[in-house]
């Protein structure tokens, strides 16, 4: 098993030493982080920073090197974003330093996606992702957009105020296996009972799996509306898209 | 005591024949837009649809104030922001993917500001709602505050970043907007609001308790000395971590989520400050039955709250008879109260 003192980098030793508490999540990350290469843990260690020119510089050296692309993707850019959202489930940062590290994220991944569109490596599942009707409010679902599809989801974004017809026709048209839709707003989150209830009408509520989140949708809510999971943050929306395809696979 | 007594002592922590009920924020639905004529998004831009709706929040439900300016978007309307007015059945948003401004630099007040339609719309309706009801019922306006005009006008995600990339700018495009926040407070009090909600969105889902202290806190103490009616802090989310920096500004009160339990809310501002709230809105008003929102209305109650109400504006779908179950539980719960003593 490994151990932190194993880590090379400082900066990521101390991440995991000072934020990260829950015993399955420490030792996971020392396992990850261990066994990944210098180059790596500085790329996941400028993430954190939400340096985005240095993820950048770091990304196009690695790549010059001759590191694989899903390496960088796995090793650095996403296993940093994972202590982010590990800070951020915890409040101990907020969705201002999220952003910056996100936008370090997709520093990185400009150079990373054209090479794995290009491989051919097939997606995990087709999820569409929205924010209901009337509700303008996209950071919450683009966060979940970028982690899902650096964790290997083809993921089309039907973007803001996405009323239920045209969530129903991008179902029809994309034939994704999982729904998400996300509301920022009290007032708007009813809208996402709206859709699920128009999915039933159109006789299409079978077709996807539905995933709800925003920061006003609790589980209670989830479940009152007929949601298929919830997802508090960007790291459980992941988690829950897994789950939910692991389901459909049974 | 009449309604506007109660909201005015229960804003300063006066005693109060009966705790006042009151939504700082707005309690417009589809079916009260229906019993008066007066739909979205008409209601938002006409002043006489605006104030008839705004009324029922009085004359329909039996809350002890009026709140007629029911979104957050008539300042950003009238800054130049692209608006997307919606039907009756969804709120007026503004289109934050279409910035109007990229820096401090470009952050202008227009000379016109009040003389926009979509501000002179809520200064006649509170005119005329002044006109209707003289001194018998709280009228509440409402000034966004400078964080949520900058969410608006940069982009919420620009916005944030700013505030990370370059604090000393993110101060001066604060500073620059709260000119907006002022003129049009101002500019309520003159046509006879007796309270404005200032609603400001550093809520607890999107920026630290400590961003509260170092963007806002003193802004908003300047407020309070620049605007000179009872000033009702509005932010969304779980607050606890900033209730106390709020308590410290001079704020009369401060309109607080379900995320946070009346009792602990109560216990952080001790007495600093009044609180306004907290019956939560997607699970209790919009899907619940009258008994769930008497329930928190009685901890409201319990926990001391001053003024009781919803947590935020109300899901436009909300039953009238859930919201009317808000007056009742607070007439019965100081019955009770009364014949206990």
């Amino acid at each position: 098993m490994a151990k932190l003192s194993d880590i090379q980098n400082v900066f990521i030793r101390q991440e995991i030493e000072e934020y990260l508490e829950r015993p399955e999540e420490i030792s996971r990350n020392i396992e990850l982080f261990s066994r990944a290469k210098v180059s790596m843990q500085e790329i996941a260690a400028a993430l954190i920073e939400g340096e985005d020119d240095k993820v950048d510089q770091l990304t196009r050296n690695a790549l010059d090197q001759g590191i694989e692309a899903l390496e960088i993707m796995d090793d650095g850019l996403i296993s940093g974003m994972g202590i982010v959202g590990i800070k951020f489930r915890e409040a101990m940062i907020f969705v201002p330093e999220v952003l910056a590290c996100a936008r370090a994220m997709k520093a990185g991944m400009k150079h990373i996606e054209p090479i794995l569109s290009d491989s051919g490596v097939e997606p995990i599942a087709k999820v569409l992702m929205g924010t209901v009707k009337g509700d303008l409010h996209d950071i919450g679902k683009n966060l979940c957009i970028m982690m899902l599809r650096g964790s290997g989801f083809d993921v089309v974004d039907l973007g803001v105020d996405t009323s239920e017809d045209e969530f129903i026709d991008a179902i029809e048209t994309h034939q994704a296996s999982i729904l998400g839709m996300s509301a920022l707003l009290t007032t708007t989150m009813p809208n996402m009972g709206k859709t699920i209830e128009a999915l039933i009408d159109a006789d299409m509520r079978d077709d996807v799996a539905i995933m709800v989140g925003g920061a006003p949708v609790t589980q209670e809510f989830s479940d009152d509306m007929g949601a298929d999971g919830y997802g508090k943050d960007a790291l459980s929306c992941v988690t829950l898209a897994k789950k939910l395809v692991a389901e459909i696979v049974q | 005591m009449n309604s506007r007594d109660r909201v005015l002592a229960a804003l300063k922590r006066e005693p109060v024949d009966q705790t006042p009920v009151c939504n700082p924020t707005s309690v417009a639905t589809v079916e009260l837009m229906d019993l008066v004529d007066a739909p979205f998004p008409f209601a938002n831009r006409d002043a006489e649809g605006m104030a008839r709706l705004a009324a029922t929040s009085y004359t329909e439900l039996g809350f002890d104030s009026i709140m007629p300016v029911f979104s957050i978007i008539q300042e950003s309307s009238a800054l130049g922001c692209k608006m997307q007015w919606e039907q009756k059945d969804n709120w007026p948003t503004v289109r934050m993917s279409e910035p109007i401004w990229k820096d401090a630099e470009d952050i202008r007040i227009p000379n016109d500001f009040l003389n926009h339609p979509d501000i002179v719309c809520v200064l006649d309706a509170i005119r005329i709602l002044r006109k209707e009801y003289g001194n018998e019922v709280a009228i509440i306006g409402k000034t966004m505050g400078p964080w949520t005009l900058g969410y608006h006008c940069f982009g919420v995600e620009p916005f944030l970043l700013l505030s990370l990339d370059d604090p000393g700018k993110m101060m001066v495009c604060l500073d620059r907007m709260k000119e907006a926040t002022v003129q049009f407070g101002l500019a309520q009090i003159d046509a006879g609001v007796d309270a404005l909600t200032l609603p400001d969105h550093a809520t607890g889902d999107l920026v630290s308790g400590e961003y509260y202290k170092r963007f806002l806190m003193d802004l908003h103490s300047e407020f309070v000395e620049t605007i000179p009616v009872p000033l009702i802090l509005h932010i969304c989310g779980r607050t606890i971590d900033r209730m106390d920096y709020i308590a410290r500004t001079g704020m009369a009160a401060f309109h607080f989520d379900s995320k946070n339990s009346p009792c602990e809310a109560m216990d952080t501002v001790n007495n600093r400050i009044s609180l306004v709230g907290n019956i939560n809105n997607p699970e209790t008003l919009f899907a619940k039955d009258p008994i769930d929102v008497r329930n928190e209305v009685f901890a409201n109650l319990e926990a001391g709250v001053q003024m009781v109400g919803p947590e935020c504006a109300i899901p436009l779908q909300t039953r009238i008879e859930n919201l009317i179950e808000i007056p009742h539980a607070v007439r019965e719960w100081h019955q009770d109260c009364a014949v206990v003593t």
